[in-house]
């Protein structure tokens, strides 16, 4: 069997499983946002009123804003908070970050655990060797809240093998983007992509991370890498984890294969209207922007603020860029702090703004007027999500970004590169 | 969810009437925008589904009954309100030729039949008559046929009972 037919068949309680079948398995870890919890915890309240059966198991995060900037939204975060203490869910109130990158750091996911998420980017936590997968409200309300289970099709596995070394300048959010040009999106709906091979063996712990991440932008339903010494290592760095008995697929069990190798890659801007639309970074160069953001889902790591000080090291931000600084989490916050990094790039120009999603919806921050354009870090691009339906949102690597943000325009990386080795500047020591 | 789709949805494995026509990789943002997410009210939520596509196509939505899209309908977030919101138009299935699969997974647990039958999609031209039967696993578009493989029995049993909630509530009731 597969890793993700495994996990949902030790979940569901039976012996095997295979792709097409409909599990009802028992789940592990239920995330939600501070917008989700508050959908979700109002059918629960009007429609089930039953006790949470493992409030240990749901974890709220609030971060989509670190601070309310209108009554509306002031409501909605006393409810929140409220629903949850009452229940005795884990609660991260404004400021803490990303609520993925909140849910990693507090220990919540771990290999062979399944996890769900009213977030479509849930799936990332196969990072970890977990299957993740997002659902809606009434899915939380009806079956995980109150019976932690739910259903599940089992999903066929594609093993995306990835192979090459990276030319300096690329990055791995690089080849996340590339990727989900490459599979199309779409090109992978209701599938489980199992990322390995030599490249993928080589990353860090967050830079893995990126590559599950934009599984629901191909459509597919989970993003999958096996636990390893690089996954073990990271989970005994946390604080606290939950205790888990990782999964791992049968060897040689591959019914399908898509193979990349990634050696000759340039630096991938994802352009509107959508993630999939996806260039050559010197294809889209000469843009102007006014807005330049590290933050998000995608962005907002200790590596994406190493990349920004050492790119704005070489060159001066341009005056009529915003750089915003969002880090994804308070350890990542801490960790610039004690490298130095704030005060570095808060001299150089930039903006750092709470631990949250960031411009993620311009809940909080991050409205664009007609005819601006921003070039982030964040997991989508459509138009209207941040403001004016006239603006426009590119999505890049946090080195392309900062670039960007040095000459006011869409920059390609490799001008500032020269040759250098960045990877010794991203990995500073893993958080 | 109104009383009468409920009502509809409970009752029979038919729903149809005219349907709105649209291609390939719709996503949620533009089936319902972020900024009215706040609401679980599918009335509410109609009035600004399809908003961004601007008002001629949402006059032709409410006055629909079926949504016939392309591949990988309902891609993006996993808002669940991107089901509602369509229930609260009046509209009772969606035939794709594909679908993302979070929308597909809200859709039955929100009660709204939604089909993969890409000849059905072909065929059918906006406003033309179409026909679900999520029981048979028939399609028609003006009379004619289509056929689809026919759901799982637990997913049909939930679209039966008019989603999620309903059927683990009357599950519930049935154990006691």
């Amino acid at each position: 069997m597969k890793m993700v037919e495994k996990i949902l068949a030790r979940a569901g309680g039976r012996d095997r499983v295979s792709p097409g079948e409909i599990v009802v398995a028992e789940v592990d870890g239920l995330v939600m946002h501070d917008l989700s919890a508050y959908l979700t915890s109002r059918v629960y309240e009007e429609r089930v009123g039953l006790p949470v059966r493992h409030p240990d198991r749901v974890t709220v995060v609030f971060d989509h804003t670190f601070a309310p900037a209108t009554e509306a939204t002031a409501d909605v975060l006393v409810h929140d908070r409220a629903w949850a203490r009452r229940h005795g869910l884990n609660l991260y109130d404004c400021g803490h970050g990303n609520i993925h990158h909140v849910v990693t750091h507090g220990g919540h996911a771990v290999p062979g655990s399944v996890i769900v998420g009213s977030d479509s980017h849930t799936p990332v936590y196969g990072a970890l060797g977990a299957f993740a997968t997002g659902i809606g409200n009434d899915s939380h309300a009806g079956m995980v809240l109150p019976y932690s289970k739910a259903w599940f099709r089992v999903p066929e596995t594609v093993h995306v093998k990835i192979d090459g070394k990276l030319r300096p300048g690329t990055t791995v959010r690089d080849v996340a983007l590339w990727l989900v040009g490459e599979i199309g999106e779409g090109g992978a709906v209701y599938k489980a992509l199992q990322f390995e091979g030599a490249f993928v063996e080589t990353l860090t712990f967050w830079d893995r991370w990126l590559l599950p991440l934009i599984t629901i932008d191909v459509g597919a339903k989970c993003g999958l890498i096996e636990p390893d010494e690089v996954t073990e290592r990271f989970l005994a760095s946390l604080p606290a984890h939950r205790a888990y008995q990782p999964v791992y697929g049968d060897p040689g069990d591959v019914s399908e294969c898509w193979s990349y190798d990634v050696s000759e890659l340039a630096p991938q801007v994802a352009c509107p209207p959508t993630v999939g639309n996806v260039h050559a970074v010197d294809e889209v160069a000469g843009l102007e922007i006014t807005w330049a953001e590290l933050g998000g889902h995608g962005g907002g790591r200790i590596e994406d603020l190493r990349l920004a000080a050492w790119v704005l090291r070489r060159a001066p931000k341009h005056p009529d860029v915003r750089f915003n600084l969002v880090p994804s989490s308070r350890q990542v916050f801490a960790q610039a702090l004690k490298e130095g990094l704030v005060a570095e790039l808060h001299d150089a120009g930039a903006t750092f703004f709470p631990p949250s999603t960031g411009s993620n919806q311009a809940v909080n921050m991050g409205a664009l007027s007609a005819g601006e354009r921003m070039i982030s870090t964040h997991a989508r691009n459509f138009p209207g999500r941040n403001g004016s339906s006239k603006a426009e949102m590119y999505l890049g690597s946090a080195l392309t970004v900062a670039a960007s943000a040095t000459r006011g325009r869409i920059t390609d990386p490799r001008e500032l590169v020269a040759g250098e080795e960045l990877a010794t500047v991203a990995a500073g020591g893993e958080l | 969810m109104t009383a009468d789709t409920h009502a509809a949805a409970t009752r029979s494995r038919r729903a149809g009437g005219p349907c709105i026509t649209f291609g390939d990789d719709v996503n949620t943002d533009v089936i319902i925008p972020g900024r009215y997410l706040v609401s679980i009210d599918p009335v509410e939520l109609a009035a600004h589904a399809f908003e961004p596509l601007g008002e001629e196509v949402q006059r032709r939505l409410l006055s629909a009954k079926v949504v016939v899209a392309g591949r990988n309908f309902g891609c993006g977030s996993a808002r669940e309100q991107a089901a509602t919101a369509l229930l609260g138009a009046g509209i009772e299935a969606v035939v794709a030729r594909s679908f993302a699969r979070v929308f597909f997974r809200n859709a039955i647990n929100t009660g709204l039949v939604a089909v993969e039958c890409p000849d059905a999609v072909a065929a059918a031209r906006d406003g033309d008559a179409v026909s679900v039967d999520h029981g048979s696993g028939e399609v028609t578009v003006e009379g004619r046929r289509y056929e689809f493989a026919p759901y799982p029995p637990t997913l049909s049993a939930i679209l039966d009972a008019g989603g999620l909630l309903p059927y683990l509530a009357g599950a519930e009731g049935a154990q006691r």
